[in-house]
């Protein structure tokens, strides 16, 4: 009985602690798909070029002698969010504005046939692109906090809980860049420009917001947000050119449950998401992890199929 | 202040509008008033760079505005109050109100501007917290206007302002413009299907018919003609 509540509570703390990076990650893809309905399938590339963005810092641009090996990784990570911030605003500058915003709000579909093509393309050249120049060793970002944890307790029958420190670590920077990006995006002028720009962008040029403007920001802080998210999952799994894949449909399944267009629902979406994962391992062998997040996912769609913070009025 | 000659403007091939002028001097209140389908609302979309005009020019002040950004329109001075209200329902009304403000001359006089809303339009602030999308539609409107006044705009453009509204609050919202407009002397280009309500408190009026001016003069000339008479005004 003691052990499998043990068993219990180390998978919800497990699931709580890797949802909130799940989360955050979600977030990311949020802003550009779920907001400014952008359909970006690059984005898990995005992620894994965080990732490497995060390695790199670390390994090779002295923040590892800078600041050492234990608190240097989550350094190179918060260095790797405005780097890949930039990047995402020339990859929409130069490639995603040609098919998304003011050119093609008249258009069937809005672009989004050319969004898929697009942005497919993209993930095919950074994740071979990525082999060429990163290689296919796996690589990693490990911090001696990988390996050791904090014990909870005894809570309570001498039951304790092991928090893993980097991955405490990790959901506590994700929560407080959630925090911030809320704020900014409730709060600031531009994150309420954002905001506008998403609900009706020919209002909003009539408000004198450059749409198309608005959209490149939003694009470029949710590839930023996503790369911080990819370095924090790197600190305990290891990655490859190819990672994005398994990472982008667990993306869009947590906007999706969310609610589309809805940030805050982008993090719950991904929180249930790690939840799942995590707490299926009590019953179901590791190998059906995935399987039973979409079945899980199938059923609250089914039976709330606008997410939990998604509306079911269409959109001006 | 707004100069419009041989607009020609439309969609795909087909044009809405066939060499519109219109003219709107500073201070006056211009309204332009036609059937279902005569251009009204394509004009306004020209004015602010939704639609491109395939011949035609249009100056604003000193400015070719065809030359100048869509979105950098409202910066020069020109806050449109678009058909069917579109605020942002996701956005809180006082939010709503702050984006009308974007502009420079929206930010400087932002203090005074929303005094002077809140006094004309008081439902605004009673329901500042409130998200838009929430409100009833003439409320909208309200607050449609109330965004357009916060810009701090030189020229105010409303179209169709009593559209889908019940008349008595279409009624009110025509009595406040009239207020607003005889306490700030601002310049307004109106675009409405109620035409006596529209010519009665405008100083100039144009009729848009099938994409053309069918007729132009000044208030009492216009209300004055038997063909309005007869078509719009029902007498």
């Amino acid at each position: 009985m003691t052990q499998a509540l043990e068993g219990f509570l180390q998978a919800l703390s497990a699931g709580l602690l890797i949802g909130a990076v799940y989360g955050l990650m979600c977030v990311g893809l949020g802003l550009i798909f779920g907001v400014m309905r952008v359909i970006n399938f690059a984005q898990g590339d995005f992620m894994m070029l965080g990732m490497y963005a995060a390695f790199y810092f670390f390994t090779a641009l002295g923040v590892q002698a800078t600041f050492g090996n234990t608190f240097g990784p989550f350094v190179a990570i918060l260095l790797a969010g405005p780097v890949l911030a930039v990047f995402g605003y020339f990859i929409h500058l130069t490639l995603i504005s040609r098919v998304s915003g003011t050119r093609t709000s008249s258009l069937e579909g809005e672009g989004h046939y050319a969004q898929l093509i697009l942005t497919l393309g993209i993930a095919l050249i950074l994740q071979n692109g990525g082999l060429l120049v990163f290689g296919s060793v796996l690589a990693s970002i490990r911090t001696p906090l990988s390996s050791s944890a904090w014990e909870l307790g005894p809570l309570f029958y001498d039951v304790s809980v092991f928090i893993n420190k980097a991955r405490g670590i990790d959901a506590v920077i994700s929560l407080v860049t959630m925090l911030l990006l809320t704020l900014m995006i409730t709060r600031s002028r531009i994150g309420k420009s954002l905001r506008a720009a998403a609900d009706n962008p020919t209002a909003a040029t009539y408000m004198g917001i450059d749409v198309d403007r608005a959209h490149r920001i939003a694009f470029a802080i949710g590839t930023g947000i996503t790369a911080i998210a990819g370095g924090l999952l790197a600190t305990n799994y290891p990655f490859h050119p190819f990672v994005g894949i398994e990472y982008v449909i667990v993306m869009y399944a947590g906007v999706v449950l969310g609610g589309m267009g809805s940030i805050i629902g982008a993090f719950w979406g991904g929180m249930t998401i790690g939840l799942v994962q995590q707490m299926s391992t009590l019953i179901l062998p590791t190998q059906l992890q995935n399987a039973a997040i979409f079945v899980v996912f199938l059923l609250i769609i089914f039976f709330r199929p606008q997410g939990f913070f998604g509306r079911m009025v269409e959109r001006t | 202040m707004l100069r419009i000659e041989g607009l020609t403007a439309g969609y795909s091939a087909i044009p809405v509008l066939n060499g519109v002028s219109i003219k709107v001097e500073e201070g006056q209140f211009v309204a332009i008033v036609g059937p279902n389908g005569a251009g009204k609302t394509t004009l306004f979309k020209t004015i602010s760079g939704i639609v491109r005009p395939s011949a035609g020019t249009i100056t604003f002040g000193d400015h070719d505005l065809l030359s100048i950004r869509p979105a950098q329109r409202a910066h020069l001075g020109i806050a449109h109050v678009p058909e069917g209200r579109q605020v942002f329902p996701s956005l809180t009304v006082m939010e709503n109100l702050e984006m009308g403000a974007m502009t420079e001359a929206g930010q400087r006089d932002w203090k005074h501007n929303i005094e002077r809303i809140f006094e004309w339009l008081p439902i605004l602030a009673e329901r500042r917290g409130q998200f838009a999308g929430t409100l009833s539609g003439g409320q909208q409107q309200m607050l449609a206007i109330g965004r357009g006044l916060a810009s701090s705009p030189k020229l105010l453009m409303l179209d169709e302002p009593s559209m889908g509204l019940a008349p008595t609050i279409a009624d009110f919202i025509f009595e406040r413009l009239i207020e607003i407009r005889r306490q700030s002397n601002l310049t307004i280009l109106l675009v409405e299907q109620r035409v006596a309500e529209a010519l009665e408190s405008a100083d100039h009026g144009y009729v848009l018919e099938a994409g053309r001016v069918a007729l132009e003069g000044n208030n009492q000339t216009l209300r004055a003609d038997d063909r309005i008479r007869k078509a719009y005004l029902g007498m």
